[in-house]
């Protein structure tokens, strides 16, 4: 059950990646960051394949994942939100989020090895407030990466505690472990499946015009 | 059960991050829940003041159109009625002199006569067109029966009236509405929209009372805004505000215009 989501998730994802950089042009600041955010996910996805066929310690992997989504992530909702406070908490989230985990690893480098919950924890929350806000300013305004919007904090609510758990599974036996990544790969492919959507929905009319 | 104590450390770490993930994602959802019904709120407010701006401008409609109708009755009093009163009251006066043949008599009170005749006749008419004694004594079918035939009589414009309804006695003070919104929209017709043919139909439709106005005339561009303020326009809303009623209409340059009231 498990490899074959991942699969599909692999496939969405690239779906997804394709259809954004083909619609590159002209589409605002936003869309050109979260197509590099993209191209992050997809690169850090399949980097963490090939070192794991090849029996490769691949969990530093996800420091550049999480680190990468958080400030990407960051800079695309500060493109997105309106209000010129908002951009300010976001970039002073950004700052003092990035601060907070860089002292981290200042301290206690070994966190390097593991999945780093306080990592996890802050990049994670961090973002669903930016998205909390996106959600906020569209009550009464036109939707704008409203499904994205979605996608992400569905995602990163449900996915935090699955990773939170990551240090502990990876002692567990295989069978149990995989049921944890099951579902977080059950969660992507509808994080996957809603930026196609959101594409779909937003950006490919615009091109027939 | 004995627990490694390795796991122990990672088990409660991972309880502390996740009530506390938990703790901030309620936090969250409080402080969005809090500044959405403020936002939300926000919006009724001007949603209301948009209200009361309309309000206040079909009040000011009705003052407005309420000085007119008294300038055009003070004007109707002086004109037709003062004027020949004042020839009667002269005239009257013209019989005190003395020695006056009896043609010349005859030649005055017969002044006298006929003026008061025109006089009675002009404060009838008058108090007509203020109130058809028609629609107060037979309701309104009549009223709009006769309104029609008042228009069809002018030759200008032919009115075709249908009724499908048994009006309520009761509801004669709605019914004083309908008639005045009829007798505007007919006046507009004719007036400005320069129209031969009118339609007018009343029927009942699931219990709601509907009447179809239609004309053939000049119509108007519903998108400029000023055929959307006019005191005509503003005076038929307010009335069918008090009808509690709903006004749909459509019209376009060229096209006559449609109108729709529920009531």
């Amino acid at each position: 059950m498990y490899y074959p989501l991942v699969n599909i998730g692999y496939i969405i994802l690239f779906i997804s990646l394709v259809l954004f950089i083909k619609g590159y042009a002209n589409k605002g600041k936003a869309y050109v960051i979260f197509t590099w955010y993209l191209g992050l996910v997809f690169s850090v996805q399949i980097i963490s394949n090939i070192l794991m066929r090849f029996r490769v310690h691949n969990l530093f992997l996800s420091h550049i994942y999480f680190i990468g989504q958080f400030v990407l992530l960051s800079f695309f909702y500060q493109n997105l939100l309106k209000e010129k406070r908002q951009k300010k908490i976001v970039t002073i989230c950004l700052i003092t989020g990035l601060l907070a985990i860089g002292i981290q690893y200042a301290v206690d480098p070994m966190v390097f090895y593991k999945f780093n919950m306080f990592e996890i924890f802050v990049t994670s929350f961090l973002v669903i407030i930016y998205a909390v806000m996106h959600l906020y300013n569209m009550l009464n305004d036109k939707k704008e990466y409203y499904y994205i919007n979605i996608g992400i904090l569905s995602y990163l609510a449900g996915s935090t505690i699955l990773f939170f758990v990551g240090n502990l599974t990876a002692e567990l036996s295989p069978k149990i472990s995989l049921l944890t990544w099951t579902l977080n790969a059950f969660l992507l492919i509808i994080y996957y499946l809603l930026i196609v959507y959101d594409w779909n929905k937003s950006f490919s009319k615009k091109k027939l015009n | 059960m004995k627990i490694n104590p390795v796991y122990e450390k990672e088990i409660v770490s991972i309880i502390l991050y996740t009530s506390v993930f938990f703790i901030i994602l309620a936090v969250v959802l409080i402080v969005f829940f809090y500044f959405s019904r403020k936002k939300i709120i926000q919006k009724e407010l001007e949603k209301k003041d948009l209200e009361i701006q309309h309000q206040r401008a079909q009040l000011r409609a009705v003052i407005i159109t309420q000085e007119e109708e008294r300038k055009r009755i003070a004007q109707d009093l002086h004109d037709d009625i003062s004027s020949k009163l004042n020839i009667v009251s002269l005239n009257s006066h013209l019989l005190k002199t003395p020695n006056l043949s009896l043609a010349e008599t005859n030649e005055i009170t017969n002044n006298i006569i006929e003026l008061t005749a025109k006089a009675l006749g002009n404060t009838r008419r008058i108090a007509h067109d203020l109130l058809p004694p028609v629609l107060d004594k037979f309701g309104l079918h009549a009223g709009v029966e006769e309104l029609c035939a008042e228009f069809n009589s002018s030759k200008a414009v032919n009115v075709s009236y249908q009724n499908n309804i048994t009006f309520n006695e009761a509801d004669k003070e709605k019914h004083l509405h309908v008639f005045r919104i009829l007798q505007e929209l007919m006046n507009n017709s004719v007036r400005h929209g320069k129209a031969t043919e009118i339609k007018l139909i009343f029927d009942e439709v699931d219990g709601v009372n509907r009447c179809k106005y239609t004309d053939n005339g000049l119509g108007f561009d519903m998108e400029d805004p000023k055929n959307q303020n006019g005191l005509g326009m503003k005076n038929i809303e307010s009335r069918v505000d008090f009808l509690n009623g709903s006004l749909a209409i459509v019209s376009a340059k060229n096209q006559g215009i449609d109108v729709l009231i529920h009531f």
